[in-house]
């Protein structure tokens, strides 16, 4: 099945034919060394080209893997999908990756020190990274030509993964410049037209938009010991904190609490909390907290406060009170108006995770204004293009199917082993 | 049932499992040897019941907390020993598979976590299930046959033949990579949907495409036949390091100080 299978032990000349491991990897080591050079003389890193450019080069490059594999009998072609040039360029991507694992990915174009210059606090748009990412997809270019003959499933599964895998790399890399990702803030009064990208700078829509409500639903409100020095949570061993429900009770430590009364959208009137139907309203809950040591008792209202009241505690002892959690969220919505024009208009719901797409733009929810939490009356949308998608994920079913042929019949050499 | 009861379920478990191992010694028509099955089983139930109390008590799946995918591991990595057992009988990867569960069983008795009933909105998905189980069913097999690289590292260097032992890992690496492989596609195609991008380069997301990257080096490496053994036992057992590094180490990195996916502890 493999032409090019030799044996390594019996070496010969570096560079000459065929090549090997060295060779595949000094060139490997050259393309970076280039890549590291280029970064620091220019300094400006990758910028991937978009539309229409992209697609041409990316129709150039599958020209060029067909026809220099039918025309050229070269060594070096051969060499272009061989195992060891295959594995001299994951490796090499690998390590590309490696330093994008371990440097932290925050670069500082103001004051540059040698990191930066190098591209490798935004390894993802450096030259190196380009240069073993091209290796990667030569490599795997040539390959996959050379397969392309025989039609068992075998080959079938082999060529679902890496034809798949070109495909994903390429979109996903060369995709990424035509691709919009706007971030917009809505709200309740106004409608709004811009939308604003990673960098700030804002664009303007062409419809508006006007958020019509926004909900949040939340988690039952949980109640804890905190240690009144330091406001932290006191946490036994696999500690707990215990779900307020009115007329209920539970143990947390030696304390059995009992919730009297549950209010979900509290104010304090004098000592008392009462419902409110004003905006700001909190979560309080009346706590009888008996300590079973000694019997003693202690009662009053624990609330967790909101941007327009304070929280409150229930005090124990000296060390302890009886403190709630912050509301968290457990799903939050908008209700949204999109004007076309004047009169034109079109009402959508979005919810994390739901998100819709409307005039070419999928619309997600992806957050709101914290400190007002269930009061909010901003919510913040993220407005999406993505052209290539589509194309990105025919390379990610093909992966998926052809990883599928290796569960089933993972390596399948054990019987043939001696042969 | 919670945490708080979890002491009494590992107990139960360690215990059995290891009586299980000592009958495994046992000669192997004697009546002992054929009862440690039993024993093997009830090790096995007893932490599964344990793990679906759990996840009725939290009212939510329990794939949240660190300790809550070490009690997933545990429990994947425990069946798939006990299933290659019966079908291929290899009584030290059982013996390394029950081992392994109880050291991370006991991890979580020393570590337990802190009740944590919620789920941040963004991972209320239909996605979240599929995602996390095949990742650590392919965590389980990955690590699997990283071991049993190391092991082929001692035969290796106490000069022994190691063929057997690497056909042997690059079967569960397969499967392993096809399930780490899943895991990935997953991630990408919910990121999609909840986060509006399918890639973000997240320290999380990094790590697992260096260990999937690392492995995709073993596979490759290993389709010549005449390859160094010594080189593909040490690409395997340090794709290891790696997968630790993603699964634990990643708390710890600098580069790694706003995942999305660093587990709550
Ligand atoms: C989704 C990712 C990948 C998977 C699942 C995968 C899987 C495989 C498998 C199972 C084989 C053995 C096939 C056989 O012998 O029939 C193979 C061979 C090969 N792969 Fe990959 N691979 C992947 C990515 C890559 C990459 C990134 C490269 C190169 C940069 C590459 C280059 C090669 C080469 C050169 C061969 C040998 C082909 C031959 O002998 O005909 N693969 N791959």
């Amino acid at each position: 099945m493999n032409k090019n299978i030799r044996d390594t032990k019996h070496k010969n000349k570096l560079w000459q034919f065929p090549w090997g491991y060295r060779e595949s990897f000094l060139i490997a080591f050259f393309l970076l060394l280039s890549g590291f050079l280029i970064d620091l003389i220019d300094g400006g890193g990758v910028r991937m080209p978009a539309w229409p450019v992209n697609i041409a080069i990316i129709i150039i490059f599958i020209i060029y893997f067909i026809l220099i594999h039918y025309l050229v009998k070269h060594p070096i072609v051969k060499w272009l999908s061989s195992t060891p040039a295959a594995i001299a360029a994951i490796s090499t991507f690998t390590l590309m990756v490696l330093l994008l694992g371990f440097i932290p990915q925050t670069p500082s174009p103001a004051d540059p020190s040698l990191l930066d210059s190098l591209g490798l606090t935004n390894v993802t748009s450096s030259w190196p990274y380009l240069m073993s990412a091209l290796y990667l997809l030569v490599v795997l270019g040539f390959t996959i030509v050379r397969r392309f003959k025989s039609f068992t499933i075998k080959n079938i599964a082999f060529l679902l993964n890496h034809i798949g895998l070109w495909i994903v790399v390429v979109t996903a890399s060369l995709g990424s410049s035509d691709m919009w990702r706007l971030s917009m803030g809505l709200e309740t009064r106004h409608p709004s037209y811009t939308a604003f990208d990673s960098k700030g700078q804002g664009y303007n829509m062409g419809f508006g938009m006007i958020l019509l409500d926004f909900n949040i639903e939340e988690y039952p409100p949980e109640v804890g010991l905190m240690h009144n020095r330091d406001h932290t949570l006191k946490l036994e061993k696999g500690g707990k904190l215990a779900t307020v429900k009115e007329g209920t009770t539970d143990i947390l430590d030696h304390y059995t609490l009992t919730f009297e009364k549950y209010i979900p959208f509290a104010r304090k009137y004098g000592d008392n909390y009462d419902t409110t139907s004003i905006a700001g309203g909190a979560r309080a809950v009346y706590i009888i907290a008996k300590d079973e040591r000694n019997g003693n008792t202690a009662e009053g209202w624990v609330c967790d406060g909101s941007y327009a009241i304070p929280a409150d505690y229930l005090i124990l002892n000296k060390e302890l009170s009886v403190a709630m959690t912050q509301l968290r969220p457990k799903k939050y919505s908008s209700d949204i108006r999109i004007y076309h024009s004047m009169d034109e208009y079109e009402d959508f719901y979005i919810e994390v995770n739901k998100p819709v797409t409307i005039d070419g733009w999928k619309i997600y929810q992806t957050g709101y204004d914290e400190p007002m939490g269930r009061w909010s009356e901003t919510s913040i949308i993220e407005l999406v293009r993505d052209p290539w998608l589509p194309v990105v994920y025919i390379g990610i079913f093909m992966i998926l199917f052809g990883t599928l042929y290796l569960i089933w019949m993972g390596k399948g050499r054990i019987k043939t082993k001696k042969a | 049932m919670t945490w708080l009861e979890f002491p009494t379920y590992i107990l139960l478990t360690s215990v059995f499992w290891l009586l299980a191992l000592v009958l495994l010694l046992t000669p192997k028509r004697s009546v002992f040897h054929s009862l440690k099955g039993v024993f093997l089983f009830l090790g096995w139930a007893s932490i599964i019941v344990f793990t679906i109390g759990l996840w009725i008590s939290l009212e939510r799946p329990p794939f949240r907390t660190l300790a809550e995918t070490r009690l997933w591991y545990a429990v994947f990595i425990s069946t798939i020993g006990i299933v290659l057992y019966y079908r291929w009988r290899l009584p030290l990867m059982l013996a390394y598979t029950l081992l392994m569960a109880i050291l991370f069983l006991f991890l979580n008795y020393l570590n337990p976590d802190t009740f944590d009933k919620t789920l941040m909105p963004a991972l209320q998905s239909p996605w979240f299930i599929p995602h996390v189980i095949v990742y650590i069913i392919g965590y389980a097999f990955l690590g699997f046959s990283s071991l049993i690289g190391v092991y082929g590292l001692y035969l290796y260097y106490k000069g022994k033949e190691v063929d057997r032992t690497l056909l042997m890992a690059d079967n569960i690496v397969y499967i392993g990579f096809a399930f780490l492989t899943f895991g990935l596609l997953f991630g990408a195609l919910w990121a999609k949907e909840a986060w509006g991008h399918y890639w973000t380069w997240d320290p999380k997301e990094t790590w697992a495409f260096l260990t999937w990257l690392s492995y995709l080096l073993y596979i490759h490496f290993r389709i010549r036949k005449k390859q160094s053994p010594k080189t593909a036992l040490w690409i395997i057992a340090l794709a290891f390091v790696v997968l630790l590094i993603c699964w634990f180490g990643i708390n710890y990195l600098p580069s790694a100080q706003s995942s999305v996916h660093v587990y709550s502890s």
